[in-house]
């Protein structure tokens, strides 16, 4: 249960950790908090030659409100948004979410880039930040190119991070006054990965509504125009025209085909509705 | 080795390490302070639990030269402390003991929920001690010792400090250090050479079974003849080299990238066939060295006339049991994309090679090709999807 040797590198800065990065051919791992890598390192299912710890680069660091979004730093951990130490503009959604990541432990540590960019599908910010409708900065020497959540997800464990490509930013819009958020997710073990994940962010003034089913062993399932979730249009009744079987189409569509786990999801689905009528 | 400066205890410490060692085995191993305790070593079961900067951390994920400069208090420096005096004493009183193991962890964790929480909520206490593991006594000792402590700091008019005293953004241990490398790569040692090829390959009962389906647009007996062509079939699975090859019997090794994890199975194959109903299947038995794990798989098909003959259904039934170290993250349900994604790819190859195009591949050496496909292929590979899976939810 030790990792296998690797050299390590603690770069001045984030210009310094991609020349690293870009140096390396692809041997080498970025680490930041290392709640996920370091499990995959001291059973040696990874053994990187070379460890780019990032951890320390104040400039991935920082949380400000600018244009209307939040933008967070990379490094920006769990427990960081759950206590509140950043700016909130989702009305607590993101504080709740962060609250119950995990464990204390394990969130005084863990960041909201090193999150999204091991691209677990049972992770919380994939599919809390799809709903959202945040999007990723990434950074490499070659420049930045920014993609909405659900873009940059692309399989099980799979991100659209290029070699030499790392995450660099979080943006995250504002909850507008009328819009309500609701989240549910499903664990056998409380703080364990997730069976299944809902979120929903409904804005009934605006007649839009973004749904995510997560947690489904791939990328999430992303609706941005969820009309045809609640029968056609988004109004204020949406908890009562909320249609489950809907819900089920788009689970068997996207190859969940046991009626058991699909009835699990739309379950966990119809709390965050429910909650975010509430 | 690097050298690694810290505080321990209030004490300061500097003293040369791996850097692969973790802070749990740094204060153990180099400070002999073996009240940190190490369970599972994966970040699970919390008895490693150590304050980094204030805050609790796990020492078992967390590696010593990350935490240069850091604050760390282990359950030996919590002797003075108010809180850990009042919960030990609350421990020994609601019997919230017995073996120990977990009890450094425990107490840490403990000290942060007296701490922080508002009041003796018991779920909330639950919850907050969630990621702390306890095999003998049962928590509900613990959770009345909590509860006290809370209680009564709550009745003399300590308020809770909900943030518990932290007020710089990222991780905990981090943004001390100056910038440090370690002295040259370390030496690999050469992986085992011994031969890994099973002399025989036994039946089984698989742990997991995927059922997968795609199309093809040629005749079931072309495809079928196709199918007894082992090396052409190898060429067109993504991470599939072949070292030997006899009628029945296959020798080679199939690479496999699960985001980071790379596993490379080396084992042999047994390849059985059907004429008459036009199905087959094949049982191999592999191991991983690197990862110390094994897998036993089976390959079950069947084809199926599709547009009058013109094309074929192909049916697959995908058994695996995985043991070993990969086990423990290989959960189901990312085998069952990853094999989703492999077979997307399987049957784009199977399609090139019947029309007698080159098979594409070139490209994706192993089968975790998404972070190499270029757009293009990223599109095709979503039509695919579409045909192969997305009728009536196929799988």
């Amino acid at each position: 249960m030790k990792p296998a040797p690797f050299a390590y590198e603690r770069p001045r800065d984030l210009d310094a950790a991609l020349s690293m990065l870009a140096g390396s051919n692809g041997s080498a791992k970025i680490i930041a908090g290392g709640q996920s890598l370091g499990p995959m390192l001291n059973l040696r299912l990874v053994q990187p030659e070379l460890i780019v710890d990032i951890s320390g680069l104040a400039e991935l660091k920082r949380a400000e409100v600018s244009g209307g979004e939040l933008v967070l730093g990379a490094l920006v951990t769990h427990a960081d948004i759950e206590d509140g130490r950043t700016a909130d503009v989702t009305r607590g959604a993101m504080r709740a979410v962060a609250a119950n990541i995990a464990y204390r432990a394990v969130r005084n540590r863990g960041t909201i880039g090193g999150s999204l960019s091991h691209a677990d599908p049972a992770a919380d910010w994939i599919s809390a930040l799809a709903a959202l409708g945040a999007r990723v900065t990434l950074r490499s020497l070659a420049g930045a190119r920014t993609l909405a959540i659900e873009a940059f997800i692309v399989g099980a464990l799979e991100s659209a991070l290029h070699a030499g490509e790392i995450v660099e930013a979080v943006h995250v819009p504002a909850r507008t006054a009328s819009a309500h958020w609701g989240y549910a997710k499903s664990c056998r073990k409380t703080g364990e990965f997730a069976h299944a994940i809902g979120a929903v962010l409904v804005d009934p003034a605006a007649a839009s509504a973004r749904i995510v089913i997560g947690a489904i062993d791939t990328t999430p399932i992303v609706v941005t125009d969820a009309a045809e979730l609640f029968g056609g249009r988004i109004a204020a009744d949406y908890k009562q025209r909320f249609d489950a079987r809907v819900a089920d189409v788009l689970l068997a569509k996207a190859g969940i085909d046991d009626a058991a786990q699909r009835h699990i999801h739309i379950s966990v689905l119809k709390r965050a509705v429910l909650e975010a009528a509430a | 080795m690097t050298t690694i400066a810290l505080q321990v205890n209030r004490r300061a410490v500097e003293l040369p390490a791996e850097p692969r060692t973790s802070l749990a085995d740094f204060v153990r191993d180099k400070l002999d302070l073996t009240g940190t305790h190490l369970g599972c070593e994966h970040g699970v079961c919390g008895a490693c639990t150590v304050l980094l900067d204030g805050v609790p951390a796990r020492s078992c994920i967390t590696y010593a030269a990350a935490c240069e400069g850091a604050d760390v208090t282990t359950i030996e420096g919590l002797d003075e402390d108010e809180i850990t005096t009042e919960l030990r004493a609350a421990f020994t009183r609601e019997h919230a003991l017995q073996c120990g193991y977990c009890t450094p962890g425990m107490l840490v964790s403990a000290r942060d929920l007296v701490l922080r929480l508002p009041d003796a909520d018991e779920r909330r206490i639950r919850i907050g001690l969630s990621g702390n593991l306890c095999r003998c006594t049962g928590y509900v000792g613990i959770v009345r010792a909590v509860q006290s402590v809370i209680e009564a700091r709550r009745a003399r008019n300590v308020g809770p400090l909900a943030d518990g005293g932290r007020t710089v953004l990222g991780p905990a241990g981090s943004g001390r250090a100056a910038t440090a490398r370690s002295e040259l790569r370390p030496a690999r040692p050469a992986p085992a050479s011994e031969s890994a090829t099973p002399s025989s390959i036994s039946d089984f009962t698989p742990a997991t079974i995927l059922d997968q389906r795609f199309t093809l647009p040629h005749p079931p007996a072309k495809v079928f003849a196709m199918f007894e062509d082992i090396a052409g079939i190898a060429s067109c699975l993504p991470g599939v080299s072949l070292t030997s090859l006899r009628s029945e019997r296959v020798e080679g090794s199939i690479r496999v990238r699960l985001g980071p994890i790379v596993a490379s199975f080396e084992g042999a194959a047994r390849v059985e066939r059907d004429p008459a109903a036009l199905s087959g299947r094949i049982v191999g038995i592999g191991t991983d060295q690197r990862s110390h794990s094994a897998t036993q798989g089976e390959i079950r098909y069947r084809l199926l006339p599709l547009e009058d003959g013109a094309a074929t259904s192909v049916e697959l039934s995908i058994g695996y049991t995985l043991t070993g170290m990969l086990a423990q993250v290989g959960r189901p349900g990312l085998v069952r994309d990853l094999a989703k994604r492999l077979i997307a790819e399987f049957a784009a190859n199977l399609d090139r090679h019947m029309s007698g195009a080159p098979s594409g591949r070139a490209a994706p050496a192993e089968l975790g090709f998404w972070s190499v496909a270029s757009d293009v292929l990223r599109a095709r590979l979503a039509r695919i999807f579409g045909r192969a899976f997305g009728r009536g939810g196929a799988e």
